[in-house]
């Protein structure tokens, strides 16, 4: 869980362009500046790309946080 | 929303009036796009013209002929693999190559072809996103 926490870091900072952000497992959209709805569909079209996998609309409005984002990928593997 | 496989086609010319609209709008005059001796001297046929041209059809081909209308780029890159000159007449063909049904977002791979020998002049990613008329 981990190596997938620290995977969505990076690229995470690859999307807002800023390395200086660390995501943690309770970090939501509202505690990041750069987190906004384009950049939010950035990161999941990243993610997606990465982990070559699709979640649906239902499952992205079903996070609360990192920390769920995490545990939806680790259910793909 | 379109599909993985989905293909297009459009056509363009890098006529006088775009080459010197862009000159005129963005001021980018180095003698590469402006200067034919220049240009022959560095090796190339002719003036070469500005690579962001392209960077303009491949707006207009989103903005004006995807049949989707609820679209806006998210980003693009590409690549200029070959010189364009004034008047060559480009084949841009688009593929959608991938679909993001969560966030409503098509990736589409784009190459221009010159028509006069078929090579490609520049390779292109786009991210489209869909555009939704907010709820009030």
């Amino acid at each position: 869980m981990a190596e997938i926490l620290e995977t969505l870091n990076r690229i995470f900072q690859d999307v807002v362009d800023d390395k200086n952000i660390i995501l943690k497992r309770e970090t939501t959209a509202q505690d990041v500046d750069e987190w906004d709805s384009l950049n939010h569909i950035t990161f999941i079209v990243a993610i997606e790309k990465h982990f070559k996998a699709k979640f649906t609309t239902a499952e992205i409005r079903s996070w609360k946080n990192v920390g769920d984002m995490c545990d939806s990928i680790a259910r793909l593997a | 929303m379109a599909n993985i496989g989905d293909k297009f086609a459009e056509h363009f010319v890098v006529s006088a009036d775009i080459h010197e609209g862009f000159i005129a709008i963005f001021g980018d005059r180095h003698p590469l796009h402006t200067d034919a001796r220049y240009a022959v001297a560095r090796g190339f046929q002719s003036e070469v013209m500005h690579g962001n041209i392209l960077n303009g059809f491949l707006s207009y081909f989103v903005g004006e002929c995807f049949p989707d209308r609820e679209v806006m780029i998210l980003s693009q890159e590409i690549k200029y693999q070959r010189p364009v000159y004034l008047g060559d007449r480009l084949t841009l063909e688009v593929e959608v190559i991938d679909v993001h049904h969560s966030v409503n977002v098509i990736e589409l791979a784009c190459k221009f072809r010159n028509e006069i020998d078929s090579k490609i002049v520049a390779s292109a990613r786009i991210n489209v996103g869909r555009t939704s008329v907010k709820e009030t």
